[in-house]
């Protein structure tokens, strides 16, 4: 029998809680993150997203925690509901950035393939792509000197001859 | 104190899905994609398409398997080809090249960016020998259109170096058979009948800044001094000579005609109404709402013209509501800003606008050339140089080779300060197939060429612009509203190689 794995640096290894437990005092939220739940990057994420609003301290009060806490900017408005909702957003926020991770990590290998296609394939490649799709699609044998083959792309502005050359 | 805060997580079966980001606008949940592809979904709807239980009926679910957010099905080869010519401006090298003819200048307007120098200063002109040079080496882009566009101080009272470029520059491409646009950026006050005929006859664009009002507009743009007047009746006069001309000889008012620029100070923001009248009463249908940079004079003066963000902001979508109703009534006008938008929206293509792509044009999309042929990535690092920091010179026209310049260190820290995809805060945001960041802005903000996203004017700026433009188009049920988008969109023959004049 093997030892399990360790949980991914991207993804949450267990159900996220949907409450989260965080401390008020007169000028600062905080509350502590499991990094099994939140992996460390999307809490990054979520903390760049509020440095405009907040001042923002990362500690990490035990292995795999994080503690965050958000001193709001705009000193002259702090009040409790206005850290409530700050925590709430950051909590919300969060989630996003879990899931776009969960997407991110699932999607990489599709994502790199389809901008390497995109970017470092020439237009002398999509065209003979193009003419093999053909050539699988139609039936040779009703064509056998294949004049029906177009050579032709269609024009786009890379390419607005529609050369494919 | 210890309480709870509750936030619900999205059950999610990555495996379904394509690469895609979102944002929440209003209601709905807005899905984007590399290709610039996007897709509205109500909140049980983004649900369902998480947790892959979308219905295999669901009227939406051809259209995300078509734009690539559905992985079954997912055409790997359209979706790439798609992207490729959304991203069709890399490689093509740089299009754009500003030409500074002068410092000299007539006006001392209170944002000025481009560093003027007093009218005796002549040694701040131009050469003919270097105006040259300047086209021998941007005629080295490898871009099949090129655009000289001439800026200042006031270009235009150098004015035999605009006509020298011109003719050297036409000349030259009888060999090189590019696509060649020349434009003029001019304050209009240092025209006279022969300067204005000459661009007339030789096709050269002219745009202006028109920034209102005339108390308003002598305001912002100060003349003072010998041979000063009225700034603000000097612009009327000559767009009115210009247009008028353009019509005696036949041209189509609607492709040749005087542009504007408005550029925005704190004095515009609650007289933004009268602006838009009177570029409608102008025959003006372009209206581009430009906030200040925090280049030049406006970083002296910020106390008394500058604004937040929010301001400008709120301020921006005011005016954008206006026009939509102008146009809902009948009137052809748009807002630049919204239209460069639009068109990444809306259409498979990007209009390669310089100042807002990824990565930025500065270095591989534009260069500027000061009076002296120093090469700057972009007219702003020629405007950081005048304010005494030379960071952004990466070389000479006559000393540099094109290569050299475009492979340039500080070319290349650009564009990784400005690549969308490896930024944070960028590489997941909804808006990042829409939006372009400013290194040079970020420097001159924050001292860095990066900058930290939610701190920048910038960013704040492109996202509440590219929100305001998304929510209203959540909530156009009946298609009336993109349909005036898509007219925005549509581009004349006239400037369908051209770039509007960008910077001034």
């Amino acid at each position: 029998m093997t030892a399990p794995e360790p949980p991914s640096e991207l993804e949450p290894a267990g159900d996220i809680p949907e409450e989260l437990t965080i401390t008020l005092d007169e000028r600062r939220v905080s509350f502590v993150l499991d990094e099994e739940l939140y992996p460390r990057d999307a809490i990054y994420g979520a903390a760049y997203l509020f440095v405009d609003r907040a001042w923002i301290f990362l500690t990490r009060p035990a292995d795999r925690q994080v503690e965050v806490r958000l001193k709001p900017k705009d000193v002259d408005r702090v009040e409790r509901g206005t850290l409530e909702a700050l925590a709430g957003e950051f909590a919300n926020e969060l989630l996003n950035q879990v899931l776009r991770q969960r997407v991110g990590a699932s999607t990489r290998a599709l994502r790199e393939y389809t901008l390497a296609r995109a970017l470092f394939t020439d237009d002398t490649q999509s065209s003979i792509d193009a003419l093999l799709a053909e050539l699988d699609a139609e039936e040779l044998e009703e064509d056998e000197l294949e004049i029906s083959v177009p050579w032709r792309t269609e024009p786009t502005s890379a390419d607005p001859e529609g050369t494919g050359g | 104190m210890r309480t709870t805060v509750t936030a619900r997580a999205l059950p999610v079966v990555p495996e379904a899905l394509g690469f895609f980001r979102w944002a929440r606008i209003g209601d709905r949940v807005l899905l984007t994609n590399d290709a610039g592809e996007f897709s509205f979904l109500s909140e049980p709807d983004f649900r369902a398409f998480l947790s892959d239980t979308l219905s295999p009926d669901h009227p939406q679910r051809a259209t995300l398997q078509r734009q690539g957010f559905l992985r079954r099905g997912l055409d790997v080869n359209g979706l790439a080809q798609r992207i490729r010519r959304k991203r069709a401006f890399l490689g093509n090298g740089p299009h754009l090249h500003a030409v500074i003819t002068t410092l000299r200048c007539n006006q001392s307007c209170r944002y000025c960016h481009a560093s003027r120098a007093d009218l005796s200063r002549i040694e701040t002109d131009m050469s003919l020998a270097t105006a040259k040079s300047v086209v021998d080496f941007a005629m080295q882009t490898p871009s099949r259109h090129l655009n000289f566009e001439f800026q200042g101080g006031e270009p235009t009272i150098n004015f035999d170096v605009i006509k020298f470029i011109v003719e050297y520059s036409r000349e030259k491409n009888r060999h090189e058979g590019k696509e060649l646009v020349h434009s003029v950026v001019t304050n209009l006050t240092a025209m006279d009948e022969g300067k204005a005929e000459w661009l007339i006859a030789n096709d050269v664009l002219v745009c202006t800044s028109l920034d209102g009002p005339e108390d308003l507009h002598n305001w912002n743009r100060l003349w003072a001094g010998r041979g000063a007047g009225n700034a603000w009746s000097e612009v009327m006069k000559w767009i009115a000579y210009f247009n008028r001309r353009y019509v005696e000889l036949g041209r189509d008012p609607d492709l040749w005609h005087v542009d504007a620029l408005m550029t925005v100070t704190s004095k515009t923001l609650p007289r933004w109404r009268e602006c838009v009248e009177l570029y409608l009463q102008l025959g003006i249908r372009s209206i581009h709402f430009r906030p200040l940079n925090p280049f030049g004079f406006a970083r002296k003066t910020w106390q008394t013209i500058g604004y937040t963000p929010q301001a400008f902001s709120a301020t921006y979508e005011a005016l954008l509501d206006h026009v939509i109703e102008l146009n809902l009534a009948g009137e052809q006008i748009i807002e630049g800003t919204a239209a460069t938008f639009l068109k990444k929206i809306l259409t498979p293509d990007d209009p390669n606008f310089v100042d807002i792509r990824s990565p930025v044009g500065s270095g591989t999309g534009q260069l500027a050339y000061a009076h002296d042929g120093t090469i700057y990535p972009s007219d702003e690092g020629r405007m950081i140089a005048a304010m005494g920091d030379d960071l952004f010179a990466i070389g000479h026209v006559e000393r540099s080779s094109f290569e050299e310049i475009v492979q340039h260190p500080t070319v290349r820290a650009i564009a990784v300060a400005s690549l969308l995809d490896s930024l944070p805060g960028c590489s997941d945001c909804y808006n990042a197939p829409y939006c372009g960041v400013r290194p040079l802005h970020n420097y001159m903000h924050s001292g860095d060429l990066f900058g930290q996203r939610p701190n920048t004017p910038k960013c704040q700026e492109h996202m509440a612009i590219s929100r305001a433009l998304f929510s209203r188009l959540a909530a156009d049920a009946d298609g009336s509203l993109e349909g005036i988008f898509r007219r925005w969109v549509i581009e004349r023959p006239r400037s369908r190689d051209t770039q509007p004049p960008q910077t001034r």
